[in-house]
């Protein structure tokens, strides 16, 4: 053992022409690179977004710089050399942070940020296969510019030195072995599947549960007692069955706000705010096609909170409110649906100025001027309207809001709106817990067969022509607006009836919830009352109704993506296709 | 017979190049560990011939680690592998008792004509 064994190198970095694993095939450990970086770059965001709020202590940096050592160390063997270039000059910073030759000022923080997307982009190349490009130097220019000022401030260090060979203990928590060692081999308990084999599995469901419909009329038919079994227990095991494919679906919310306060953090520093993001409830599940929906509703509305609802410091400071706005996203369950609820302490909603732009976007001023409160608030849901003094880069423009409450309606859901002057604004989206097998009314206009969701429906009464008179049918002490569905979904009228089949449906869309915002803006919390006030319903015209089914109901797909008045579609027992109906929007135009 | 090698490197994508390069070599890796503090527990349960400790690792590092491992007087070479280079660390290790120092970006030759020359 002697010193000539030594490969000592003086340069930290080898030469970029090193030959990444030599002789080895490199593409098989892409996957591996890909996943490890994956996580790697979300432990540099956690520790970033605490080294900006000076929440980070040793352990925390500590980690951050592994995490770029490690980025680094895997794009170096891999051959990704402009990867490997700029983890590296962000590596060099935090070594800078660690032994306290920096301390993590706002320009730090936000040069590591920009750095980080930039690696991010380039490891999305490599999983794309496309060219990295080699244009990293503005970055690492940047980086040393960054560290040559604070160093140049008078605490700071003298030059850059070489990264430190010496490091502190670190307390933290051993790292979970990536793969089981050779001397205890096991498989996980937990599988990684692509989320695509659950859409299949829940589809192949739901074909079951239709063709079972079928064999259901059958039954009716037939005086077989054996048939009669083998349909009931073939019933209990597709039911069970689709129970475990849902519950398989089922993902926290966390999983879809984990990516939130990195968003916020970007929006607030935009507008010059200081927010705060609280999220409670994150644990509960739900289906992962609508957590998926719910994505870009959820950056949109908080967006419209950050830009339009929280005021400047200034404002606030002088409104006697903290620096400091708060917006608070709080899900709960509610028997079968998940309410989220996104709060923020702004200046809330300005319903003078919103019943302005309904007018000017061509509302008839008479029903603007008559509405309520709770009513108004809505309105911000209309194309074209918006609540936002200024348009900025990322919200304002009077797209958006009428764009969320469309994908909450697709969604199954309902979104409403609840706010207070000076304390806030609550949007609350209300949701199925999951999707696909609803239960459904058969109702018949003319030849034609819809489902309605039973979820909506309050009643069904079937009553006389003369009791609906210019368009209203007296529903005990309320008149109820009387929309034939027929008409509403573009077919002709057929002869008038003696007859008339009313299903009375919430429209919670109107609906009435007082606001129970608190003049702190911290609280804000209190669940909505249940009963829907009179003008909450709307009775749809029908010639008949019928049996109550159990639908597998498809999401529409272009081209008829954007049928108006339907949200859905299923194949019958007998190969019919029915259009579900989309009870919101059909309520909403009656309103209007 | 062939010799025994433990691995020890927090990230489970060196470990796994590093045991396919053993491998071809005809090497037998007995067991891996993903900090320091697993390293010395498996040098002492595992008597390997060979030990290769990555430098930075959590928990305990790879320097760290083999200074415990010296303490133990076990028979197994003590190699450092890392993509820190310079002096200063290199040194650090070889006071800390490790014999050989291979460089990250892992290179077949060198890995196997290093551990060969121990």
């Amino acid at each position: 053992m002697g010193r000539r064994m030594w490969g000592v190198v003086k340069t930290l970095l080898p030469p970029a022409s090193y030959p990444p694993f030599s002789n080895m095939d490199t593409s098989k450990y892409k996957a591996l690179y890909l996943q490890e970086a994956g996580e790697h770059v979300a432990g540099i965001e956690q520790g970033l977004l605490a080294l900006e709020k000076n929440l980070a202590d040793s352990a925390t940096v500590d980690a951050l710089f592994r995490h770029y050592h490690s980025i680094k160390g895997m794009s170096a063997s891999m051959g990704y050399v402009p990867i490997q270039k700029l983890a590296h000059a962000q590596e060099d910073l935090l070594d800078n942070i660690r032994s306290k030759k920096l301390s993590p000022a706002p320009g730090i923080t936000n040069t590591l940020f920009e750095c980080l997307d930039a690696m991010k982009g380039l490891i999305r190349k490599v999983e794309e296969d496309s060219p990295l490009g080699d244009d990293v130097a503005p970055f690492a220019a940047k980086i040393k510019a960054v560290m040559e000022a604070a160093s140049s401030a008078p605490e700071g260090g003298a030059s850059t030195l070489p990264p430190q060979a010496k490091e502190a203990a670190v307390a933290q928590p051993s790292a979970p072995a990536g793969i089981a060692s050779t001397a205890d081999l096991k498989l996980s308990h937990v599988m990684k599947v692509e989320g695509r084999v659950f859409d299949e599995l829940l589809s192949c469901v739901g074909d079951l549960v239709m063709a079972l419909s079928s064999f259901k009329t059958l039954t009716q038919m037939s005086r077989s007692v054996e048939f009669k079994d083998g349909i009931h227990t073939l019933g209990k095991a597709i039911a069970a069955l689709h129970g475990n494919i849902l519950s398989a679906r089922m993902l926290p919310i966390s999983d879809l706000t984990e990516g939130l306060p990195r968003v916020i953090r970007d929006i607030s520093q935009r507008s010059g705010k200081e927010v705060s993001l609280k999220i409670e409830g994150a644990e509960l599940k739900l289906d992962r096609a609508i957590l998926e929906g719910l994505g870009s509703p959820l950056v949109h509305i908080i967006r419209n909170a950050v830009d339009h609802g929280i005021e400047s410091m200034a404002e606030r400071e002088k409104a006697g409110k903290p620096r400091e706005g708060t917006i608070i996203i709080k899900a709960y369950r509610r028997r079968e649906r998940v309410i989220i609820e996104v709060s923020d302490d702004g200046k809330g909603i300005n319903v003078e100025k919103i019943k302005k732009k309904a007018i000017a976007a061509g509302i008839a001023e008479g029903k603007v001027s008559s509405m309520t409160d709770k009513e108004a608030w809505m309105l911000v849901c209309l194309p074209g309207v918006t609540s936002a003094d200024t348009v900025t880069d990322t919200s304002g423009r009077g797209v958006g809001m009428d764009v969320v409450k469309g994908v909450i309606d697709g969604l199954g859901g309902f979104l409403e709106i609840e706010s207070a002057p000076g304390a806030g604004t609550r949007i609350i989206l209300e949701l199925p817990l999951t999707t696909a097998i609803i239960k459904t009314l058969l109702v018949a206009v003319k030849d034609e067969i819809f489902l309605l969701p039973l979820a909506r429906i309050e009643r069904v009464i079937e009553v006389s022509c003369d009791s609906i008179s210019s368009g209203v049918y007296k529903y005990g002490d309320a008149d109820v607006p009387v929309v034939p569905l027929g008409a509403a979904l573009g077919m002709s009228e057929g002869p008038d009836r003696d007859k008339y089949t009313l299903i009375i449906v919430e429209t919670k869309n109107m609906s009435s919830r007082a606001p129970r915002l608190n003049h702190s803006g911290t609280s804000l919390s209190g669940e909505g009352t249940e009963s829907p006030e009179a003008s909450g319903r709307t009775a749809l015209r029908v010639d008949a109704f019928g049996d109550e089914i159990d639908a597998y109901v498809k999401p529409l797909l272009p081209p008829i993506a954007k049928l108006w008045g339907v949200s859905g579609i299923t194949v019958m027992g007998d190969g019919r296709a029915v259009f579900l109906v989309d009870v919101g929007q059909i309520t909403s135009n009656a309103v209007k | 017979m062939s010799k025994t090698v433990l691995i020890a490197d927090d990230l489970p994508f060196f470990r796994v190049a590093l045991k396919d390069i053993l491998m071809k070599g005809g090497y037998e890796v007995v067991g891996e560990a993903t900090n320091g503090v697993e390293a010395v527990e498996k040098a002492k349960s595992l008597l390997p011939d060979i030990i290769i400790l990555d430098v930075v690792m959590p928990v305990k590092t790879g320097l760290d680690a083999a200074k415990e491992i010296r303490l133990l007087r076990l028979q197994a070479k003590v190699v450092m592998c890392s993509s820190l280079g310079n002096e200063a660390i290199v040194d650090e290790a070889l006071k800390s008792g490790a014999c050989a120092y291979i460089l990250k970006p892992l290179n077949e030759q060198t890995v196997l004509s290093t551990l060969e020359r121990l």
